[in-house]
């Protein structure tokens, strides 16, 4: 039983959405527990396999029986032959979080999308369920064209759920997103067929292993104009699905016009696990010697980081709108784990911080995001003036907001800290100091942004009493709704994340030790199969 | 924009001819992709080509390749369409119930409208059971014959297409209902998965084919896996099917799954 639970956590989900699609229609009250449960099990699937790598090391699963060197038959199947799941200490902690990220946000969607769409609860949560198996299957998976089958699952998924709500521009959006993101899919495929030309095969892992063949045709792949290519293709095609600054313009409106149970999810975890393909592919397929000594373009991308870095800030803080100013924080972030897995220091604390960072970001994007969920349909809250006065009026929703801010600035108890850390580490090891300086000055933004937010919701702006009253007619949105706690399956979601955040910060030792023993991470050794 | 665009048309566009020069010759036997690379072992497609008989007994490799050793993409590729149908009807099905006046331009029968359902309602009725034939020897073909679950489920909702197209879309949906296409979509993912889930209760891999021999008692192993790859490729038939209507059936009607076209 043991043994299928990498393969359970990718299906469990997709028999789910089965399960609503078929019976979903006819009564909606099946469609929480089916999605509770399927998460649930994933979850469980999830922490057992990552305490599998924490004890015994890498767990391989392959699929159909083709278990690289079986004898079946009488024939030896080779490396690549059928698909490998792979489950390391770089991706195991990711499907945990990922794992808690769904579990969480189905349990806080359940009343807010059965209010603002009746008759397609079961849409959404068929397309829900199908997203996390997107989401799980990209994130455990080590055969590259098998990513790609599992980004499209995962984009569609998206691209419906965005385009549900019924705002116009929440379907404009998607449908931007609808053409960038199949633009940064194709890119992927094409360094993918790029690649399988060169070397004949789709697993990662052997991938890597004809690329570090010690002889000649090995040292001729690794030299070649094609691999270098394919490497392009697939770093722009994974950037665009991680919204790296220039080519960010689809996730700001797609993100703050959608349905919030679908923000929610989107937000904290598509672009994190893009930018883990990112680090997958630097680490295991290219390996990182190929990557930092003859590919080499590390001060490029670290510019490029570090204007992401500035640009995200600055937008983010222009924004009236709350969830607008939080998709631009996104943009920053991103720039952060790329800055930080390209830093190239010899410690590799940057690509660590980077990694730490991919979870640390997923909690604190999740909490932001469940907050502002919470406050656009409890209190209408729009704008940033909006939040006048919400620590009265909503403390215990504003509590978790806190460490949520708390995170995104970079305060010690929360992981945001010891990510930060970290990344500023391999920051100066490598002697990236624009890199650095880059770090602090966003950091100096989120606190200007976060405390400027604290101070109208705790102090107000304008006196609390006299913007209760409805005497101003276009000032609907704000003053309809009498701000007003949400239930126990809103908060529940919002006070784990954030003590999930807390927690991951005191534990940054423990887990940053597990991720560094990733295979090809720190040791020059090659990743070698079994 | 338009210089940018440009831009990054160009630089793409030279970045690939720049990976031109070294590629493998076209069509070569002896290029990674087809003999594999030298000193790397045995390669993947070497093994697909020479041993694909005696692992599966299945005439046509491909078939092979994609319902077996690639068995899990194929499942999720007909997941991608299961999404795509989801995200079509959660974006454009109508459920509330709108009061529009029925449109009677198109059941109103005009001068000519009378031949011209006589000459359209025949030609349907002797075309669609030819496709339909057609497309199943297609599904249950792909074993030897370029075909399979894919190619054969859009011909076969292709035929609904037309019933749908030369009548309207009450006489199709009336055949195909939507209760029935949902249904249908989920089931063939069901069943597809459901070869996998079996094999993970006989204590084998998720996808092992080889260990349903008990229950198709065939002589062997790879006996078993012949006939497994044509159970999946129905599966996938089914959800295409259903999809490949579903999708025509919503958008002809903006999701009201009437009148039509």
């Amino acid at each position: 039983m043991i043994d299928q639970f990498p393969v359970i956590i990718v299906l469990s989900p997709m028999f789910g959405a089965l399960l609503v699609g078929l019976f979903g229609a006819r009564n909606h009250s099946v469609c929480f527990p089916v999605a509770i449960g399927a998460l649930t099990i994933s979850l469980i699937g999830a922490v057992v396999t990552a305490k599998r790598v924490f004890t015994t090391g890498p767990v391989d699963y392959f699929l159909g029986g083709w278990d690289a060197g079986k004898i079946v038959e009488g024939v030896e199947i080779p490396l690549g032959f059928g698909i490998q799941l792979r489950v390391d200490h770089l991706n195991a902690l990711l499907l945990v979080v990922i794992a808690i990220a769904v579990l969480l946000v189905s349990i806080f969607a359940i009343r807010r999308q059965s209010e603002q769409d009746t008759e397609k609860t079961h849409y959404f949560y068929a397309l829900f369920l199908m997203l996390s198996t997107g989401l799980f299957g990209m994130t455990i998976t080590a055969d590259a064209f098998n990513l790609f089958v599992l980004v499209e699952v995962s984009s569609l998924t998206s691209y419906g759920l965005i385009a549900m709500g019924s705002s116009p521009r929440g379907t404009h959006a998607a449908f931007n997103y609808v053409i960038m993101g199949t633009v940064g899919a194709s890119f992927y495929l094409l360094g993918v067929g790029y690649l399988y030309m060169k070397t004949g095969t789709l697993n990662m892992i052997a991938i890597h292993d004809i690329l570090h063949m010690n002889n000649e045709v090995g040292n001729a792949i690794f030299d070649s104009r094609s691999i270098t290519v394919a490497f392009i293709l697939i770093l722009i095609g994974m950037w665009i699905k991680m919204a790296f600054f220039p080519l960010h313009g689809w996730l700001p409106n797609a993100y703050s016009y959608c349905p919030s149970s679908t923000s929610c999810v989107l937000a904290p975890l598509m672009t994190k696990v893009s930018v883990y393909v990112m680090i997958r592919m630097m680490v295991t397929v290219f390996g990182l010697d190929w990557v930092f000594q003859h590919f080499d373009w590390s001060n490029v991308v670290v510019w490029l980081a570090v204007i992401a870095i500035l640009a995200g800030s600055a937008f983010a803080l222009a924004q009236n709108q709350l969830k607008k100013m939080l998709c631009y924080l996104i943009v920053a972030e991103v720039g952060y784990m790329v800055g930080g897995a390209w830093v190239a220091d010899s410690g590799r604390w940057g690509l660590t911080g980077s990694l730490y960072h991919i979870l640390a970001d997923a909690l604190m994007t999740l909490c932001l995001f469940l907050t502002a969920g919470i406050l656009t349909r409890r209190a209408g809250v729009k704008n940033l003036t909006d939040l006048d006065g919400m620590f009265k009026k909503m403390p215990l929703t504003m509590t978790g907001f806190i460490v949520g801010a708390l995170g995104m600035i970079g305060v010690p108890p929360t992981c945001g800290f010891f990510s930060k850390f970290y990344l500023i580490r391999g920051g100066i090891d490598s002697g990236h100091w624009e890199f650095v300086v880059a770090l602090l000055i966003s950091s100096l933004v989120n606190a200007v942004l976060f405390f400027r937010i604290f101070e109208i919701a705790f102090f107000g702006k304008k006196p609390a009493e006299g913007h209760g009253h409805h005497h101003d007619e276009d000032d609907t949105a704000a003053d309809a709704i009498v701000p007003t706690e949400p239930g126990l399956r809103s908060l529940a979601p919002l006070w784990i994340t954030a003590a999930l955040i807390v927690a991951l910060g005191l534990m940054n030792g423990s887990v940053v030790e597990f991720i560094r023993q990733t295979p090809g991470l720190i040791l020059e050794s090659p990743v070698k199969a079994n | 924009m338009k210089w940018l665009a440009l831009i990054a048309v160009i630089a793409t566009g030279s970045l690939l001819i720049y990976a031109v020069s070294d590629f493998p010759d076209w069509g070569s036997a002896s290029s990674p992709a087809n003999g594999g690379v030298e000193g790397a072992g045995r390669s993947v497609s070497q093994t697909f080509i020479e041993e694909t008989d005696t692992l599966t007994h299945v005439p046509n490799i491909v078939t092979a390749v994609l319902a077996d050793y690639r068995g899990y993409d194929t499942m999720f590729e007909t997941v991608v369409i299961l999404a795509a149908g989801m995200a079509i009807f959660a974006i454009l099905r109508v459920l509330r119930d709108t009061e529009k006046p029925v449109d009677q331009s198109k059941h109103d029968p005009s001068i000519d409208g009378d031949h011209q359902r006589i000459i359209i309602g025949t030609t349907c009725r002797l075309l669609i059971p030819v496709i339909q034939l057609f497309a199943l020897y297609v599904v249950a073909h792909g074993h030897h014959s370029p075909g399979g679950g894919f190619q054969g489920g859009v011909i076969l909702g292709a035929s609904f297409i037309l019933l749908g197209l030369a009548t309207d879309l009450e006489t199709a949906i009336a055949r195909f209902s939507e209760k029935q296409f949902i249904g249908l979509a989920c089931v063939g993912i069901f069943i597809y998965a459901g070869f996998g889930v079996l094999g993970q209760f006989y204590g084998r891999g998720f996808l092992d084919y080889g260990a349903l021999q008990p229950i198709f008692m065939t002589d062997g192993e790879p006996m078993a896996r012949s006939h497994a790859m044509l159970g999946v490729e129905v599966g996938v038939a089914f959800t295409v099917t259903a999809i490949m209507f579903a999708i025509y059936a919503n958008l002809a009607s903006k999701g009201e799954l009437k009148n039509g076209l």
